[in-house]
């Protein structure tokens, strides 16, 4: 096992070389330039030209990248150019928000997809499975900023309930801020996920050994978590943990409706203003973020099925 | 002739639209912003998100009236330009303080004004162009020397890179270079306005509390401001923002979009504010000869013309502002001083734009484009409206969805057919705007590419004219020109759409943006 973990995690160095390079160029084949992006119409041609020799922008591609990758290996990710800040500060403030924001949608999820696959699989094809499964389909054809619309309207304006949008000062806020955006971001992933379990359960409720062990009389319960659970959830489980980057990516919808500061606000706004070293750094971080989840299910995986690792 | 104006130093006359109810003290305002600020620092920031919220944190030397065309006395009590136009001369109020205690003296104010028309220094240095030195000549007056006279020298002491900074304080913050000091500075900043920024949580929440040493009386005889402290929480969606108002968890919210004006004008609980704005909407046309090695069907005057009969202003302004806008009266807005207008621009009329595209070189209509902002409705709309309305005299138009880094390279470099446009004053003074739109060597007259060489040389001039009926002249004639000629269709003016709760008083947004909450106050229970 500690084999498996280590050629996983060089095989990341490469994928991590990759995507610097990608975005590196990529950021800066896109039309327009950081200083024209911040000084907006305005701008006269001689502060353009100032601005983007201050920033080093006025040298090549080649020579750019250098003096990235230079301070990149110091840890030093540059300054935001529209923000003036370190980019390490911008990622650290914000990253955790969305990712815990994340790890509540994932919990939502599953404690919505968990439950309802086995419902619907163990009465297939009769009327709880019907509802649940046109439920999300409608769920699931639901934009999610309208989604989120809603459920800000009636359970934080109408009910007060929850608080309209906003982060809180404390990790209790935190949690019950994030509620309502989690649910939101939660809802699609939850209908994937249910699908997928539930056509998993059915498959493994004809397996073979689940009719042996019905015959040997085990307990329904025994039988429905040591051994139908456990094996359906293979499939869903690699199915969830590419979801997580996904979700990564429905969070910047989410966290511009419910005003919540985080990182796919701050990729967004970032791209919008050319501000190259924050695109660059957070999607290296992201990028990593995204391999260690790929890593951590995978790992899962082995615990549940220990094939996997051979 | 001799320009001499002192003025009251009466705060109290400052604040002369007084509500009918006695201001209350206390209080913390938590008002919806639409995006964060980037840059807190008057000289080297670029963006309306800092200038807009600038003056609560800083004090200049004269202050915008709220109307946006006069000056009050600021920092300094008054000011008196020399005849001949080349010197003014301040008389600053005595025992001012910075909000870290500290006294501001004429030497802050030399620094600060140096700093900001320093040419490599930001942007807006240009307004201070005329300035030639900064000194004290006696304790407690300070002396501006100018190159030229220049008739926007005064307003220009009321914008926000003309803001008084504590120089010590600043020299004192990490960094090598006035950039980096800047940077440091701005975290933990020393102010001379009413509020000193406290806390910031980037893309979230800033957190100003009221600065214990401001010199301005409020109206009941103690120092302003009302308020204990203002939040500003960050609420890009704009139905979020309102929501969040009408659920009571904010006391303002700026940026309401026309649809929801009504709604909020008609809810019990809420004032909606059309604060009166500088802010004008246009369509830019490049009337260069050849775009791309194409002949350009817009370099014709007559094109242009048929094109701003046949756009119905009125039709747009109903679809697109829900009625809230104002045709406009010339390309700069009539809040402007100076601004000359006897009606709106170029009235609805599909059968003059017929006939004038008949006798153009494009009798047969063209295919043209325009550049909207991906996902601005605003802009959208815009386009479709003039998409079907120019359609009308044969023009086919192609609306191009981009954002906003590509729209600005696309017309920075002058290779764009049409874009939609918008504008607001940063002072109180035609130039700046006219610099833009009209006068050809700052930025080709908004990149169109147009040049008038009358329009040049009478700006040239006014500049530096400090009879204002003759300015007054040189500015109705450059305004006829650019007007009947110019490279845009005018569309319509717009106020700043702020909603508040019924509770909260004096807040104001004056017309060149600058949000104003240092007489603000909220009824206590």
């Amino acid at each position: 096992m500690p084999e498996f973990i280590a050629r996983r995690l060089v095989q990341l160095i490469p994928t991590l070389i990759f995507i610097l390079v990608v975005v590196f160029v990529l950021v800066r084949l896109l039309p327009g330039d950081p200083a024209s992006a911040v000084l907006g119409d305005r701008a006269l041609d001689a502060d353009v030209e100032r601005i983007n020799r201050e920033l080093g922008l006025d040298r090549s591609i080649p020579v750019q990248f250098w003096v990235f990758v230079k301070s990149f290996l110091t840890g030093d990710l540059g300054n935001s150019i529209s923000l003036r800040i370190p980019v390490t500060q911008l990622i650290a403030d914000r990253l955790p928000i969305t990712m815990l924001l994340t790890l509540m949608a994932a919990a939502i999820a599953l404690i919505i997809a968990i439950p309802l696959a086995f419902v619907a699989a163990l009465r297939r094809e009769r009327l709880p499975d019907t509802l649940i499964r046109g439920g999300f389909q409608v769920g699931l054809s639901m934009p999610v900023f309208y989604i989120g619309l809603v459920l800000l309207t009636v359970f934080g304006a109408n009910l007060r309930w929850f608080p309209v949008g906003g982060y809180g000062d404390t990790f209790p806020e935190h949690l019950y801020h994030l509620f309502l955006p989690a649910v939101t971001l939660a809802l699609s992933l939850s209908a994937i996920l249910m699908r997928n379990l539930r056509a998993a359960i059915i498959e493994v409720l004809d397996a073979d050994y689940v009719t042996f062990a019905r015959s040997k009389g085990l307990r329904t319960r025994l039988i429905l978590f040591r051994h139908i659970l456990r094996n359906a959830l293979i499939s869903t489980l690699a199915l969830f943990g590419l979801s997580i980057g996904t979700l990564l990516g429905g969070a910047v919808i989410t966290e511009t409706v419910f005003a919540i500061p985080g990182a796919g606000r701050l990729m967004v706004d970032s791209i919008y203003g050319r501000d190259y070293p924050v695109v660059q750094g957070l999607t290296v971080t992201l990028a990593v973020v995204v391999s260690i989840t790929f890593l951590l299910t995978d790992l899962l995986q082995a615990w549940l099925d220990p094939r996997v690792t051979k | 002739m001799t320009i001499l104006r002192t003025m009251a130093v009466s705060a109290t006359a400052l604040l002369a639209a007084t509500p009918l109810l006695a201001q209350e003290r206390g209080g913390t305002l938590t008002y919806g912003r639409y995006a964060d600020s980037l840059f807190l620092d008057p000289v080297l920031n670029d963006a309306n998100v800092d200038i807009w919220i600038l003056s609560n944190m800083y004090d200049t030397l004269l202050l915008p009236s709220e109307d946006g065309s006069g000056v009050e006395p600021g920092l300094a009590t008054g000011y008196e330009v020399s005849e001949d136009g080349m010197t003014v001369t301040l008389t600053m109020r005595e025992d001012i303080m910075f909000s870290d205690g500290s006294p501001i003296t004429t030497d802050d104010v030399i620094w600060s004004l140096d700093r900001a028309r320093n040419p490599d220094n930001g942007i807006w240095n240009f307004l201070l162009a005329s300035v030639s030195e900064v000194t004290s000549p006696e304790d407690g007056m300070i002396r501006i020397s100018l190159s030229q006279p220049d008739p926007a020298i005064i307003p220009a002491l009321t914008v926000f890179n003309s803001a008084i900074m504590p120089q010590a304080a600043f020299e004192a913050a990490d960094g090598e270079t006035d950039a980096e000091k800047a940077e440091a500075f701005a975290q933990n900043p020393v102010g001379s306005g009413a509020f000193v920024l406290e806390s910031w949580d980037r893309g979230s929440e800033m957190h100003l509390v009221r600065n214990e040493y401001y010199w301005a009386d409020g109206e009941d005889g103690e120092k302003l401001p009302y308020l204990d402290a203002i939040t500003f929480e960050v609420i890009p969606d704009d139905a979020t923002r309102i929501l969040r108002l009408q659920s009571g968890e904010l006391d303002g919210a700026e940026m309401i979009p026309f649809a929801r004006v009504q709604e909020l004008q008609n809810d019990p609980n809420i004032t909606m504010e059309l604060f009166p704005s500088t802010y004008v909407h246009y369509i830019t046309m490049n009337v260069r000869d050849e775009i791309g090695g194409e002949d350009n069907p817009l370099s014709d005057p007559l094109v242009r013309e048929a094109m701003n009969y046949a756009t119905n202003k009125e039709a747009i302004i109903q679809t697109v502002t829900f009625g809230v806008g104002t045709p406009m009266e010339s390309y700069m807005s009539m809040a402007t001083p100076l601004a000359s207008g006897d009606g709106p621009l170029y009235p609805y009329d599909l059968e003059r734009a017929q006939e004038l595209m008949a006798q153009s070189g494009y009798p047969d209509g063209f295919s043209t484009s325009i550049l909207a902002l991906a996902g601005n409705q605003d802009d959208i709309g815009i386009s479709t409206a003039l998409q079907q309305m120019w359609g009308q005299i044969g023009i086919d138009l192609e609306i191009q969805q981009v954002d906003n880094a590509t729209r600005t390279e696309e017309y920075r470099n002058g290779t764009f057919d049409m874009r939609v446009a918008g504008w607001t004053n940063d002072i109180a003074d035609p130039g700046q705007i006219t610099s833009y739109f009209a006068y050809s060597p700052t930025i080709d007259a908004l990149h169109s590419g147009w040049m008038n060489e009358e329009v040049d040389s009478l700006f040239e001039a006014s500049q530096s004219e400090i009879d204002v009926a003759t300015r007054t002249e040189q500015y109705a004639r450059i305004q006829e020109i650019f007007n009947t000629t110019g490279p845009i269709v005018p569309l319509y003016e717009t106020p700043y759409p702020v909603a508040l709760q019924n509770d909260v008083h004096g807040f104001v947004q004056i017309p060149l943006g600058n949000n104003i909450f240092r007489g603000a106050w909220i009824e206590q229970e």
